[in-house]
């Protein structure tokens, strides 16, 4: 047998082990470790609004089904059949009255019950048809209408697991003038030819990368919006990178300051500001609304950049797939969503101006740690000058790597746990 | 419309082709009108694109923006350009009111880069303003086959 790898020793040290992102043995350790324990975020319950819509997802590799029953309640069900194991729901989305298997015709109400075998005679009293129900995913929980479950019947619950990361939600949420956001809005699709950790780490540490590939799409961006993006990386900017307990990573843009737009607010904007302001007060509207909000990554598969969220969905060790879902405002003006949609669009998705750069980066990034010749890859930007912070996170100036150690940090211990 | 009028428009729809495939960026958004619109949408055909995520949703200002782009040399995903020929086929005339002409045609496009090769297909729809004997874009509508799978970057003109 060989020796089981120390993950803890791989990833320390403001230093991460090449074979990480390549070795399938790694991979197939993630899948056990990771993906089958922890928290995994599942979709929204805006995606599935009324009784009997569901969308397909995973869990690691697992397929499971997020269905809403007769009774209103979101529930995760592995999209298995309890007869012979065929994917009872084949669709990506839809809605469903009853999920019948197509292969023999079991037939399982909106919440999971079996509802018939078919041919039931052949069956003796043996078969009880409340043993038969769809399996449930162990554990579902939600936060703001984010519904995560983990296959793991015991552990941390999301309250613990998510910790301070909610703070972060509540900031992006916040920004609807009904504190509710929709993210039924349609899902664009990429995959790429690299390891699925490529994307955290790349998705937070725009600043640092930024002047190098995304140059010219933020000149681009601030040539119409105004914000000037580029400030981000020409000023060293204290407590905007934060790792949190858990593996989240954060960048924090509440202290720095890019130039509003000086224009004069359309009426749907005046109207979205008004409709902020008596919810949340003037002060508390033009905080949430005068800088981008944060950027928010939940370990494992949860990631909120400016427009959308994306969702990351490992495949095998060297392919993954991506979704971005933009995100809208619930009772907002019309043309403020439609706005955000053009936002998006403009960046982001397999045709936008700034993440095709990072997606084309991650993919050289595969090739590149193939090479053996010293193994180790260096994050050690702002190692000296971290401020720790007494719920065991820390924080760092624009472009540190700080957050990456910490989720690093995260992952290692994970994966050594027996 | 007369089969000389159709001859017209399969002339423009292969040179747009050409353009495309020939990375000439600048004579390609030179074929647009001042009102042109560049859509592809997501997941669906008919999605409504006030509330639906598109793939791509350009007005003029932001097709000059993604022209811009890729012409700066900035773009890692064309660099090295992908070498690309397409097939535009299966034209359909829908309506031409004198003023707009609406067509129909297929595409089959085939790119080459690094170590591999990528397929692309799809159905497009133009609304042509009619300049004579020539035309500008007002209005494209790219169908692509793969608009609901995970798909590789598009960081090219389709």
């Amino acid at each position: 047998m060989a020796t089981p790898i120390d993950y803890e020793a791989l990833t320390g040290g403001a230093r991460v082990h090449g074979s990480l992102y390549r070795d399938p043995a790694v991979f197939e350790r993630e899948l056990e470790a990771i993906w089958n324990k922890v928290w995994v975020y599942i979709g929204h319950d805006s995606e599935v609004p009324e009784p009997g819509d569901y969308v397909r997802r995973q869990i690691g590799l697992q397929p499971v089904l997020m269905i809403r029953g007769d009774d209103h309640v979101v529930r995760v069900l592995f999209n298995r059949c309890r007869h012979r194991g065929n994917l009872v729901c084949n669709r990506d989305r839809g809605s469903a009255a009853t999920l019948k298997c197509p292969y023999h015709g079991w037939t399982y109400s909106r919440s999971g019950a079996l509802l018939e075998p078919s041919f039931e005679e052949g069956y003796d009293s043996n078969l009880r048809r409340e043993d038969f129900a769809l399996s449930a995913v162990p554990r579902v929980a939600s936060y703001r209408g984010l519904v995560f479950a983990s296959a793991a019947a015991t552990g941390p619950s999301l309250d613990e697991h998510l910790g301070q990361v909610k703070e972060y939600l509540d900031l992006f949420m916040d920004v609807s003038p009904t504190g509710e956001v929709e993210l039924n809005t349609g899902i664009q699709k990429l995959r790429y030819k690299g390891n699925w950790k490529f994307l955290p780490e790349n998705s937070l540490e725009g600043d640092y990368h930024g002047p190098f590939i995304h140059r010219v799409a933020f000149e681009l961006h601030s040539r119409r919006s105004g914000l000037y993006m580029s400030s981000l990386y020409e000023n060293a900017i204290p407590d905007v990178i934060r790792a949190l307990p858990g593996g989240h990573m954060v960048e924090d843009y509440r202290g720095a300051t890019m130039a509003p737009p000086q224009r004069k607010p359309s009426a749907a904007r005046q109207a979205y500001m008004a409709m902020m302001e008596a919810r949340y007060g003037a002060d508390k509207a033009r905080q949430l609304t005068s800088t981008i909000p944060p950027l928010v990554y939940v370990f494992p598969n949860l990631l909120y950049i400016m427009t959308h969220i994306r969702r990351v969905q490992p495949v095998s060790v060297d392919l993954t797939h991506i979704y971005y879902q933009p995100l809208l405002l619930k009772g907002a003006p019309p043309e403020i969503n439609e706005a955000r949609l053009r936002e998006h669009e403009f960046g982001f998705g397999p045709a936008g101006l700034i993440s095709p750069d990072d997606i084309e980066i991650m993919e050289r990034n595969q090739l590149g740690v193939r090479a053996q010749g010293n193994e180790w890859q260096f994050i050690g930007r702002g190692l000296h000058r971290d401020t720790l912070l007494p719920d065991g996170g820390a924080s760092g100036f624009t472009m540190d790597e700080c957050h990456l150690r910490g989720m690093w940090l995260h992952y290692g211990r994970l994966m050594n746990r027996p | 419309m007369t089969g000389a009028a159709r001859e017209t428009v399969e002339r423009f729809l292969y040179r747009e082709a050409r353009l495309m495939d020939e990375h000439r960026y600048k004579e390609w958004l030179a074929l647009w009108s001042d009102d042109g619109v560049y859509w592809v949408p997501c997941n669906d055909d008919d999605i409504d694109p006030a509330r639906q995520v598109s793939i791509i949703y350009d007005d003029r200002e932001r097709l000059q923006q993604r022209v811009d782009r890729l012409l700066s040399g900035s773009v890692l995903a064309q660099d090295p350009k992908p070498r690309m020929r397409r097939v535009v086929s299966n034209v359909e005339i829908e309506a031409s009111d004198g003023v707009d002409v609406t067509v129909h045609s297929n595409f089959v496009l085939a790119l080459a880069r690094g170590d591999g090769q990528q397929l692309w297909a799809g159905r497009s729809i133009h609304r042509l303003l009619v300049q004579g004997d020539d035309f500008k874009i007002r209005r494209k509508t790219v169908l692509l086959i793969n608009s609901d799978q995970e798909m590789p970057l598009l960081q090219f003109l389709i």
